[in-house]
């Protein structure tokens, strides 16, 4: 146990004693900071210039007129008796029966339908029929059709821009006492900024946290320092030493990166507004302890992984090779980050939290966007836990005396090799 | 007198590739042992299944009178011969590392470092991070680094690679103070010249096997005559029976094959007109002489079952 210790105090002092270290745990975050929160204060700037747009505008979304696809629709209920004021030509064709609209979808003329039942103002019964499915999709969002709909059954246009969206310049106002200066100043942007920003924290600290562990093994086979090592410790003890010591710098590395968040965001007046929304409103109850969780279960798993690429890989610069596949899982919820704002309860998001590989990143970020269903967390975390400890036992079975003192490259043959062998060399 | 280190018919296997075979030696506490091999033989494997790095398939190694345990592992001092530092660390921290995980307290390791580094000259670098260091610093801090926690068993593996000439003797002197303080030597060198200054007994290894084991002295007194040294005008080479042909000093140094005898050379030679010898002597072999003889004993069999 000593030794552990002792493993783990040199990981700490050795990591945090690198200018790299800081640099990484400040500069970083502040570019990353600069370009996604900045990126969304452009957006957000311009979407409050087009605040007085005319609301048929803002239902088709930023598509230019000619770029809209054009969409089918079925009237069985015989709703539909006019079109509203500036609706483009051709944007919505109606068909007399399924059979046509479908076989104008076949012939790639409209995108997709929608089907009125007879008994539509009885059931509210609408079919939309697309040609492909699209988790991203927001089955219950406005559209187009939507509201042309509401404007036929209302026969009012500003009527049916309200009840398409009946609050469209809500401001918060906090009638409790505010606790500091900018409490009041939340606003609902920030609801669709906490999930990035999780997502982007989370990501980029467990892949650095996680490739603390693969440099400081392969450090140690190139420097040739292991073999002494080896003589007054076990490779498990000093795997375990490695991988605590290590995830203790990926906690401080995690709060500074929140502080410096919050601390930069509370100096930047326009941002200000953003982290009491942040903070206040979209975080959940609990949300640090599920947080902590996932992320510790979360740096186990990558860490372990890459602790074992770092045992068999000869040099740091071979073990890197290995560390895009294996960190592959953390990117995936990055390339999808806009479905965590547009329907962060789809099957995609929802998948994605809970297949244990993904889920460290995703989980948190759904989160804080929404409530979600305590089932789905517990079967998420245990399935990260379950996940975690298998990669760690794994990973033991690469940390070997005889693995660590090869510099063979690594090959299938020496995976299988590692793979089969159960006890100590 | 108990063995320091008992070694008992090691067996070590790779896959299919045998890297030692029933390897058996006894390390005395008070002696340097010199762990003998050419490159490949089994030395450094032998090495890391005594001190338990590799666990054997075969055989067994008593150490302090028992099995190794985390407490004996404190008592063993380790050179290895693919050896290296922490590039990126000061010097003092990384000895401190290094010997705290031998068990020593902190600031006892801090004192004791600081009077190593005093006597190999290295005091004044103690700040500097460990890749500024020449190559035979490197090679002085990690023998500090062996040495440190006062071991009772020195395990050391081409210690004086890298050394100059001065640093060398000091190093010599070290091993020297070492031994007559009562502690077990092991060393594991291709100098053979510093075998026959330091080592009181030997064991050579070649192909994963032991091919001799004993005192220094007995073993050249096992092949004196395998060797003869002349002085004399012409060519000495591609005599019959002649396994080496060295020049040293204007003599001519022979290393007989086993089984071949200084008189045979000697007939030899006087029926060949285009010698003349003005010295013919019967030469104590050097371990030289001898590691070669036995190593090149094996390679025409190998060579042939290769070819074949």
């Amino acid at each position: 146990m000593r030794n552990v210790l002792l493993v783990i105090k040199h990981e700490v002092q050795r990591t945090v004693g690198k200018p790299s270290f800081w640099i990484a745990s400040f500069l970083f975050p502040m570019i990353i900071f600069a370009l996604t929160f900045g990126s969304q204060l452009m957006a957000r700037g311009m979407a409050d210039g087009d605040s007085e747009k005319d609301f048929l505008d803002q239902v088709m979304g930023a598509t230019a007129p000619g770029e809209a696809k054009p969409q089918g629709y079925v009237d069985l209920a015989g709703v539909v008796t006019t079109m509203p004021e500036g609706l483009p030509e051709g944007l919505l064709v109606a068909y007399p029966d399924e059979a046509a609209a479908q076989e104008a979808m076949d012939a790639g003329e409209i995108e997709q339908y929608y089907m009125l039942a007879k008994d539509f103002l009885k059931t509210g019964e609408v079919v939309l029929v697309q040609q492909r499915f699209s988790p991203f999709e927001q089955l219950d969002g406005g559209n187009v059709f939507e509201y042309v709909v509401t404007h036929n059954l209302t026969g009012d246009r500003d009527a049916a821009a309200l009840l398409q969206n009946p609050m469209p310049s809500v401001v918060l106002e906090r009638l409790a006492p505010a606790e500091d200066d900018e409490a009041g100043a939340g606003r609902p942007a920030g609801q669709s900024l906490a999930p990035m920003a999780m997502l982007f924290i989370f990501f980029f600290v467990l892949t650095m946290s996680s490739g603390y562990v693969l440099t400081s093994v392969t450090k140690e086979k190139e420097n040739r320092i292991v073999e002494v090592l080896l003589s007054s410790l076990d490779p498990r003890q000093l795997m375990l030493g490695k991988i605590i010591g290590l995830s203790a710098v990926a906690l401080l590395q995690m709060a500074i990166w929140l502080g410096v968040s919050l601390l930069v965001l509370r100096e930047g007046s326009p941002l200000v507004g953003m982290v009491s929304t942040l903070v206040a409103l979209t975080l959940p109850p609990g949300f640090l302890a599920w947080a902590v969780l996932y992320f510790v279960l979360g740096y186990l798993m990558f860490a372990s992984a890459l602790g074992a690429i770092g045992a068999l890989a000869p040099t740091a610069r071979e073990g890197s090779q290995f560390t895009f596949v294996t960190m592959l899982p953390l990117m995936i919820p990055m390339w999808f980050n806009t479905a965590f704002i547009e329907a962060p309860n789809g099957a995609l998001v929802t998948f994605l939290s809970i297949f244990p590989l993904t889920a460290p990143v995703s989980m948190v970020a759904r989160m804080v966007a929404v409530d979600v269903p305590l089932w789905q967390s517990l079967l998420s975390l245990g399935l990260v836990a379950a996940t975690s400890y298998a990669l760690v036992m794994l990973s033991a079975r690469f940390f070997r005396a005889d693995t660590l003192l090869s510099g063979a490259p690594i090959s299938l043959q020496r995976l299988r090799e590692a793979l089969r062998r159960h006890s100590n060399v | 007198m108990n063995a320091t280190v008992s070694v008992s018919h090691l067996t070590k296997s790779f896959g299919r590739f045998l890297a030692v075979k029933d390897v058996s030696f006894d390390v005395y506490p008070g002696e340097i042992f010199g762990l003998l091999g050419p490159n490949g033989a089994g030395k450094t494997t032998s090495i890391r299944m005594m001190l338990d790095i590799f666990k054997p398939d075969a055989g067994s190694v008593t150490i302090f009178g028992g099995e190794m345990t985390e407490a004996k592992k404190n008592r063993i001092g380790y050179l290895p011969e693919e050896r290296g530092l922490y590039q990126d660390l000061k010097l003092e921290p990384t000895l401190v590392y290094l010997a705290t995980l031998k068990g020593m307290d902190e600031s006892e390791a801090r004192r004791r470092i600081a009077d190593w580094l005093k006597r190999l000259d290295l005091y004044e670098h103690r700040a500097k991070k460990v890749q500024e260091l020449s190559r035979g610093m490197h090679q002085k801090v990690q023998i500090v680094s062996t040495l440190v926690h006062d071991p009772d068993l020195i395990v050391i593996d081409e210690p004086f690679a890298g050394l100059d000439p001065v640093n060398t003797r000091l190093i010599k002197d070290i091993f020297e103070e070492q031994r007559e303080a009562g502690k077990a030597i092991v060393m594991s060198t291709h100098q053979m010249f510093q075998v026959e200054a330091l080592c009181n007994r030997i064991v050579l290894i070649d192909k994963g096997v032991a091919v001799l084991y004993g005192e220094v002295g007995e073993i050249k007194r096992q092949f004196a005559g395998n060797a003869v040294t002349l002085e004399g005008q012409g060519d000495f080479e591609h005599l019959p029976g002649v396994l080496e042909v060295r020049r040293d000093n204007g003599a001519w140094h022979l290393a007989l094959e086993t089984g071949v005898s200084a008189q045979d050379v000697l007939r030899a030679l006087a029926r060949r007109d285009d010698v003349k010898i003005k010295r013919f002597e019967v030469a104590e072999p050097s371990l030289d002489d001898i590691f070669i003889s036995v190593v090149s004993e094996g390679r025409p069999a190998e060579e042939e079952a290769r070819g074949a």
